[in-house]
């Protein structure tokens, strides 16, 4: 075929033009990953959820820190019709004394069961008392498996037992732990560390552990077979609000926004990427203008020379694409295992996609070149 | 029997006042079998009449009868596929594709037409040992002489059996000696082949290899010889 002979013949410049592609899909794949990896960092604990339905406490625009529920508000969500089970999740604000530097990150408390949990390191099932299965990025801090952990300023410790993955919160690890310790961890941050004896001025620790009993943050919901999430609203108290994990995940500190800002940054740059593919190809076309009219005044139709540039492009595309793919994934390697980055293949696919997609609106400026090159130039040579 | 006929051609370009004629009222015929060289200098309306003859452009009136039949080119796809298959063509650049060897040069017209088969091979081989450059076939055009380029333009305008060939100042960018060579071996080609040769030339000396002469000046004929 004359595309790929041209290809041949002219390694270098095509290699540079593939090259340019490779960086464009490098670029585009690499923002993708970046941004799922924002998304799981800021939303994989709650997005994770082994539930259909994350029930939260009405009027608290699904804010999970904001949402309280009662023991016997769990139990109200339970007795709605089309749910199987239910468990509550709570989340508290700790800070962790790690070996490398202090973690300012989130407890979850569990009442539903840990093996949900994929465990990549330790050991998984419900954590006792005092210990925590934790988000493995921890490690990037310097906690190690085994780790007791002091927890300031609550004077509490936590030692780790397990480490698991893609369940971070706000971008830190999330430390995992039944809900026992977690409503002691509750307690404890929202009145400090406290005197175990009894003082008439101030609540005791067991008082005020008394007081927490049972609330949670969140209700984890899973509906029975056949019925849907909106079957489930529509049938839930109005003293709840209930959405799916991946909606759920997608709502509170400032997510919608911040998945506006990294979609507009990708749109801008596949609109980028379009162009330069497109002018590249144009400004390749334009050189051979003199050729494409000689093969025209021969009796090559424009369908036929649209062809060979379309070969071409699919082929320097797909030769970027692999090239680009490549490139992601080694800068994705070379970042430290805390950076946001969480390469997906059906994201990647829709990228690739995207790509063949802006190469081919690219090729549409040539298309407008070779149709208006004139075969009769070919014999033109300053006279008429 | 003449094979092709040009009757009363005309080409003007723009209007009103800025009307410039390129060609008035050209009329001739060549016969099957032999060449014609149609004569004049720059800006005389040679290569207008030849890019009338191959498609490339419309006349203002007048028209091209192949075998009697007026050529009537509707849309660009109608005239590609007329200058695939009627018209072999060479230019006076050559016009080679550079990335292609002077054998798949040659397989360019098939390959136009929609696919390549052994026998094009064959036939490409066996013209270009014909012109002598059967030990060229596999380089490129950047790896031949003018003289080398020039024929290997030459045999891929054969390569589709036209019935009319149109060469484009084929002296050019030769010298007096190798360009009488090529219009002499160009000419046993055509009467050769049965077929109709239209050569443009501003050299007088180019025209003793052609059956007939042109004179054309200022979109004119001047003189038939």
């Amino acid at each position: 075929m004359l595309a790929l002979r041209e290809i041949l013949h002219s390694k270098l410049k095509f290699a540079l033009i593939a090259l340019a592609i490779g960086l464009v899909v490098a670029l585009t794949m690499t923002l993708s990953a970046m941004s799922e990896g924002l998304v799981t960092g800021m939303t994989g604990a709650k997005g994770n959820l082994d539930a259909d339905a994350i029930v939260f406490q009405a009027d608290t625009y699904l804010n999970l820190e904001r949402s309280l529920l009662t023991e016997d508000d769990i139990a109200r969500i339970g007795e709605t019709p089309g749910v199987s089970e239910v468990y509550g999740v709570g989340h508290v604000f700790i800070s962790a004394k790690a070996p490398g530097e202090s973690l300012d990150t989130h407890a979850f408390g569990l009442g539903g069961d840990f093996e949900q949990l994929p465990i990549v390191e330790g050991k998984g099932g419900t954590p006792a008392d005092g210990e925590a299965i934790v988000d493995i990025t921890a490690q990037a801090d310097g906690v190690e498996l085994g780790d007791t952990l002091r927890l300031t300023p609550i004077d509490r410790e936590l030692t780790v037992i397990g480490f698991t993955e893609s369940r971070r919160y706000v971008m830190a690890p999330v430390f995992y732990v039944n809900l026992d310790t977690y409503e002691d961890l509750r307690a404890a941050t929202m009145f400090g560390a406290m005197s175990e004896t009894t003082d008439a001025e101030l609540p005791t620790s067991t008082h005020i552990t008394d007081a927490v009993d049972g609330n949670v943050s969140v209700a984890a919901v899973k509906l029975e077979p056949g019925v849907t999430l909106e079957e489930f609203t529509a049938s839930l108290d109005a003293d709840f609000e209930a959405v799916s994990p991946e909606e759920a995940a997608l709502a509170g500190n400032g997510m919608p926004v911040m998945i506006l800002a990294v979609n507009g940054i990708q749109a801008v740059s596949f609109v980028i990427g379009a162009l330069v593919i497109g002018v590249f190809f144009y400004i390749t076309t334009l050189h051979k203008t003199g050729q494409i009219a000689a093969i025209k005044a021969l009796g090559a139709s424009n369908a036929f020379v649209y062809r060979q540039l379309l070969l071409q492009i699919l082929v320097l595309v797909t030769v970027g694409a692999l090239a680009g793919t490549g490139l992601a994934l080694g800068a994705g390697a070379g970042m430290p295992p805390a950076m946001a980055f969480d390469p997906r293949l059906d994201r990647w696919g829709v990228t690739l996609a995207l790509v063949y997609l802006m190469a081919f609106v690219g090729s549409l400026f040539s298309l407008r070149s070779i149709l208006r090159i004139d075969p009769a130039t070919a014999l033109d040579h300053a006279e008429h | 029997m003449s094979l092709l006929e040009v009757r009363n051609v005309t080409k003007a370009y723009g209007s009103g006042r800025g009307v410039v004629t390129a060609l008035e009222d050209i009329t001739f015929s060549v016969d099957a079998g032999s060449m014609l060289a149609i004569l004049g200098p720059s800006g005389s309306g040679k290569t207008t009449l030849l890019s009338i003859i191959a498609g490339l452009l419309q006349p203002t009136s007048g028209e091209i009868l192949i075998d009697d039949r007026a050529i009537h080119l509707r849309s660009s796809r109608e005239a590609a596929a007329y200058r695939r298959d009627k018209v072999g063509i060479v230019f006076q650049d050559y016009h080679l594709i550079p990335y292609l060897s002077a054998a798949d040069n040659l397989l360019l017209m098939p390959r136009l037409a929609g696919r390549v088969t052994h026998d094009h091979r064959e036939k490409a081989h066996g013209l270009l040992e014909e012109f002598g450059l059967g030990k060229r076939a596999k380089h490129v055009p950047s790896e031949l002489s003018g003289g080398e380029r020039q024929r290997v333009a030459i045999a891929r305008a054969l390569m589709n059996d036209p019935e009319i060939m149109l060469v484009d100042e084929p002296t050019a960018n030769l010298d007096t000696e190798r360009g009488m060579q090529v219009v002499t071996m160009l000419g046993e080609h055509v009467r050769g082949r049965d077929m109709t040769c239209l050569m443009v030339t501003h050299d007088p000396r180019m025209c003793a290899g052609a059956d007939a002469v042109l004179r054309l000046v200022d979109g004119r004929v001047v003189a038939e010889e």
